[in-house]
């Protein structure tokens, strides 16, 4: 399943010089990340930092001023399929007259290609990731009768249809609730453990470093990235939200040593 | 200009001037297309209220005829409300309907009076003339006049009068309501000054090109200024010059007023809309290839400067490599030559000290 | 009525108008579906009012009433006022709202200025152009019913082809387009089928309600079903049914425009369904009634049980004001304590006095799953 596009030796993701602006609004500047194959990366910065915009840009789902975007060392319009999308959760609308397992579905049109209809092994495939979210109850409910953790998982399972390497995520955790968050989790170390490299926007602080081994500190440039344990600390995070925080990673450590 | 001309000019002014003041609230609103549905939906009153009444120019039918545009705002609002149906799919099954049942009613029972489907369409703003109003055997002018002029004189004390609540629950709802504001009066006030507007207007240029007075001299001002009071004003003038030249303009080719001043209106927003001094689209174009420019420009400088201090050596070893095309690259290298800001020397690039300024003082800008 | 209806359809005449408003009405009930999924039912009301100047126009250039270049001049027009709002949209700070009515107006309007001109020239042959305005399906020949058909074929021929795509274009948009498939060219093809619909109604229904014909269909449909197949098919049955039965009506009844004939059936349809379809609005009011109800009636059996505690005695009787007194005003618990009183929950003492029953005091605790740990 791995392997279809991959270089040994390119990261799984490579931005180089992304810079990103809406009308006269610099969004990102000269952003170089590389995110190693294989590692799940939390992405974090105040509101407005250009974490969605960053996501979608590596897509080439806006257009960009400058920068240079690679996928396994290839252009990412190369390697489209390598890579799985799960979108805010707002981004859609849950009225929306279709079934949960045809939601899911959505994610093997890629593969399908252009007017090629869906069939019986795009439905299978599509129950064995619902099952894996444990969702394979609610196959046949109408999406409007969804809660927010469920919609989640269905955006989740919908991603593992694409069975991608590099999963980008738009604030998973955004409104789900503990359970949910949990099971999501444990998804993606699962994936993670199997060679595939996650990168999610991510809000609470608290739990990055439970769930994360590499962080991105975004707030329009890159304050840092790297390991969590190397970068992820008082100073980074005050450069990137000023006094705007009162989270200390150092002081949470050691709370916990004690 | 003949005393008939004079009489339908005046008629025109008086009707575009009062549509163009809840106009600038509408725009602002996001609910220009809300007067599509109340200038519809006012047919509906008008035609069942003149069935009650037999008198055209009845208050009472005025005022049924502007009840039926707030009952049609409450219906859609309903409809959205239960969550069924969607916000503009509402509008689009709430209007067509009245609208519809007003065009049965019209052709099958009132083929005989002063409207038909017509004039519904058209607008008869060319008959204001005729029908005049007689004071104690003086003739003081079109009678249409006096009752769109009225309609004026509602509209100007409604904005004056809640001028500061209007703004205030036009740019933020729940804050006005916070501070005691009551929006949702003051929304259904408006709904029901558009309406009454609207009926007025009907006569003129019946129920379609309603919304062009309404909606596209605010569009106008809106493109000009950032001040509302300003707005409203511009609105009007707006208004008023499209009204008499749409008129000058159906005179000459002798075609239906109401449409030539909905159409003479579109030319004055594409105007507007290309040459506007800052909002215009040319200036905007302007406006984006210099900032493309700048950004372009400043990355380079930057990135040569981060090499030069040795810091943070890039990927690509050739700096030109950061832009999507060749050309475009060589583009911003040429600008920023002539502004002494770099020098080419043996296929590399290199820094003046102007360029090095431009760069450091990037860095620490943001 | 009824020998009016077998005339009709034993008319050979009749049958053709009775096919071509079916056949309209199936494409605008499919297509429609797509207009209101998107978002966009009053972008289909600019496009059919915009498409009156190219009609025009393409009859000025033309000089006959042919079918054929005034199906092609109202698609260019409708397109062109699509084209409009996207550009004074994405290039200035006018909203979309606002653009609609600006594209709208000044289409029409110069509609109604071609229109007045072009009738004015000494020219038998416009007579019939104004019917465009609110249709008429009498005026239906067999060869535009023909040009409906095919017209209409190759629109649901692309619905067909794009089912997946279209599917993601409306539900996803920006996922569709992180799996390579190019959104903006899905848009285009969405619209031109759209506006394939509403051109082909425009003889029928008219450009001032055919957008209605493409959004009522499909908000009906939308009530009764949950899956977009289903709702697609619903629509073009209730589109059909609602464009043969306005045209029987406007043909059966004199001075009976087609067009609104036609829009008053598929409205009262659309209407019908908001109000009493299974998740209808009367359910939802019944289903909330009942909640409310429900609430209301454990809090009563609350409040009794912790006023009863209070005295040591589950069994302690309470004035129904008393029970009242603790909660808003206006909160009457009469109803609640019949309702209890019913289900053998509590019983009334002496006048107006209450107390749990046994079989109430175990339903206390049924309630409260938090006070039974304690």
């Amino acid at each position: 399943m791995s392997g279809r596009g991959e270089n040994p030796v390119a990261p799984a993701i490579r931005v180089t010089d992304l810079t990103v602006a809406y009308g006269d609004k610099t969004v990102l500047w000269d952003i170089d990340l590389e995110i190693p194959k294989g590692s799940m990366v939390a992405v974090v910065g105040p509101n407005g930092a250009g974490k969605t915009t960053l996501i979608k840009s590596i897509q080439g789902l806006l257009p960009r001023v400058a920068g240079v975007i690679s996928i396994h060392g290839k252009s990412y319009e190369k390697q489209r399929k390598e890579v799985s999308y799960v979108p805010q959760r707002g981004s859609v609308d849950w009225d929306f007259p279709t079934s949960v397992v045809d939601t899911v579905k959505m994610g093997s049109y890629g593969d399908l290609g252009w007017i090629r209809r869906p069939g019986r092994k795009e439905h299978e495939k599509a129950l064995g990731a619902l099952e894996k979210v444990d969702m394979l109850e609610f196959a046949q409910r109408q999406i409007s009768q969804l809660s927010g953790g469920q919609q989640q998982r269905v955006f989740l399972a919908r991603a593992l249809v694409q069975s991608a390497s590099v999963y980008l995520l738009d604030e998973p955790f955004q409104g789900v609730d503990a359970t949910t968050e949990k099971a999501i989790v444990t998804i993606l170390k699962e994936l993670v453990g199997g060679g595939k490299t996650v990168l999610a926007v991510h809000h609470d602080l608290n739990t990055v470093s439970e769930y994360y081994e590499r962080i991105a500190i975004l707030n329009v440039g890159l304050v840092a990235s790297g390991r969590v344990e190397d970068v992820f600390n008082s100073e980074n995070l005050m450069k990137a939200y000023g006094g705007k925080t009162s989270f200390f990673p150092e002081r949470k450590a050691a709370k916990r040593a004690v | 200009m003949s005393p008939h001309q004079f009489d339908i000019q005046l008629v025109a002014i008086i009707v575009a001037a009062s549509c163009s003041i809840p106009g600038a609230f509408l725009v602002l609103r996001r609910m220009s297309m809300m007067t599509d549905a109340i200038s519809h939906s006012i047919l509906l009153g008008i035609i069942l209220a003149f069935f009650l009444v037999k008198d055209l120019s009845s208050p009472i039918l005025i005022i049924g005829a502007a009840a039926s545009g707030v009952l049609a705002i409450s219906l859609i609002e309903a409809v959205n409300r239960s969550r069924l149906v969607k916000k503009d799919a509402s509008i689009g099954i709430v209007f067509p309907f009245l609208f519809s049942v007003a065009v049965i009613l019209l052709s099958k029972y009132a083929r005989n009076v002063h409207i038909d489907t017509h004039s519904v369409l058209l607008g008869e703003i060319a008959f204001a003339p005729f029908d005049r109003f007689i004071l104690s055997g003086m003739d003081m002018g079109p009678k249409s006049a006096y009752v769109m002029g009225s309609i004026l004189l509602l509209n100007l004390f409604f904005i004056s009068f809640f001028y500061k609540e209007l703004k205030v629950s036009t740019f933020d709802e729940s804050f006005a309501s916070s501070i005691g504001f009551r929006p949702r009066l003051i929304h259904y006030l408006l709904m029901a000054v558009v309406s009454f507007t609207c009926v007025g207007a009907f006569d003129a240029v019946g129920s379609i090109l309603v919304i062009a007075l309404i909606v596209i001299p605010p569009c106008c001002a809106y493109l000009l200024t950032d001040s509302l009071s300003r707005m409203i004003f511009l609105s009007v003038v707006f208004g008023i010059s499209a009204a008499i030249s749409g008129f000058w303009v159906a005179n000459w080719l002798d075609v239906n007023i109401a449409g030539s001043m909905a159409f003479v209106c579109g030319v004055f927003f594409l105007v507007v809309f290309l040459l506007a001094p800052e909002r215009g689209l040319f200036g905007i174009m302007r406006e984006k290839r210099r900032q493309r420019m700048d950004f372009a420009e400043a990355s380079l400088l930057v990135s040569l400067y981060n090499q030069e201090k040795g810091e943070a050596v890039k990927n690509h070893p050739d700096s030109r490599g950061m832009f999507q095309s060749t050309d475009f690259a060589s583009k911003v290298v040429g600008f920023l030559k002539g502004k002494g800001e770099i020098a080419v020397t043996g296929g590399g690039l290199f820094l003046t000290e102007k360029g090095r300024e431009r760069a450091r003082m990037t860095l620490e800008g943001r | 009525m009824l020998e009016f209806a077998v005339e009709l359809f034993s008319d050979y005449t009749a049958r053709t108008i009775l096919l071509g408003a079916a056949s309209l009405g199936v494409v605008s009930g499919v297509v429609g579906s797509y207009a209101v999924l998107r978002k966009q039912s009053l972008v289909g009301d600019v496009m059919s009012h915009a498409a009156l100047p190219g009609i025009v126009l393409a009859f000025m250039i033309v000089g006959v009433k042919e079918q054929l270049p005034i199906f092609i001049g109202a698609a260019l027009s409708a397109v062109l006022a699509v084209f409009v709002i996207n550009l004074v949209t994405r290039n200035s700070r006018v909203k979309t709202d606002s653009a609609m009515g600006i594209a709208l107006s000044v289409f029409f309007g110069l509609g109604l200025v071609l229109l007045t001109y072009v009738q004015r020239m000494p020219d038998a042959n416009q007579a019939g152009l104004d019917k465009f305005l609110f249709g008429q399906a009498e005026a239906l020949v067999e060869k535009d019913v023909l040009i409906i058909g095919l017209t209409g074929f190759f629109a649901l021929l692309v619905v067909g082809l794009f089912w997946k795509e279209f599917k993601l274009l409306c539900f996803d948009p920006d996922f569709g387009g992180t799996m390579g498939f190019s959104m903006k060219s899905l848009d285009i093809l969405v619209t031109a089928v759209i506006v394939s619909a509403i051109v082909i109604g425009l003889q029928t229904v008219g450009v001032v309600l055919m957008s209605s014909m493409l959004i009522a269909p499909a908000v009906a449909a939308r009530q009764w079903t949950g899956t977009m197949g289903s709702m697609v098919i619903l629509a073009a049955i209730i589109a059909a049914v609602s464009g043969v039965t306005g045209v029987a009506l406007s043909a059966g009844f004199e001075n009976v425009p087609t067009g609104p004939a036609v829009i008053v059936c598929v409205s009262v349809i659309a209407f019908f369904s908001v109000l009493f379809s299974p998740n209808g609005f009367f359910t939802l009011k019944l289903k909330d009634a009942r909640s409310r109800r429900e609430i209301k009636k454990d809090y009563v059996l609350k409040a009794l049980h912790d006023l009863a505690l209070e005295h040591d005695d589950p069994g302690y009787a309470h004035s129904e004001r008393l029970l009242a007194l603790g909660s808003e005003k206006g909160f009457s618990v009469k109803k609640s304590l019949w309702a209890l009183r019913t289900a053998g929950y509590v019983e009334s003492v002496g006048e107006d006095n209450w107390r749990l029953t046994q079989s109430g005091i175990r339903e206390v605790k049924k309630l409260s799953p938090l006070e039974k740990d304690l």
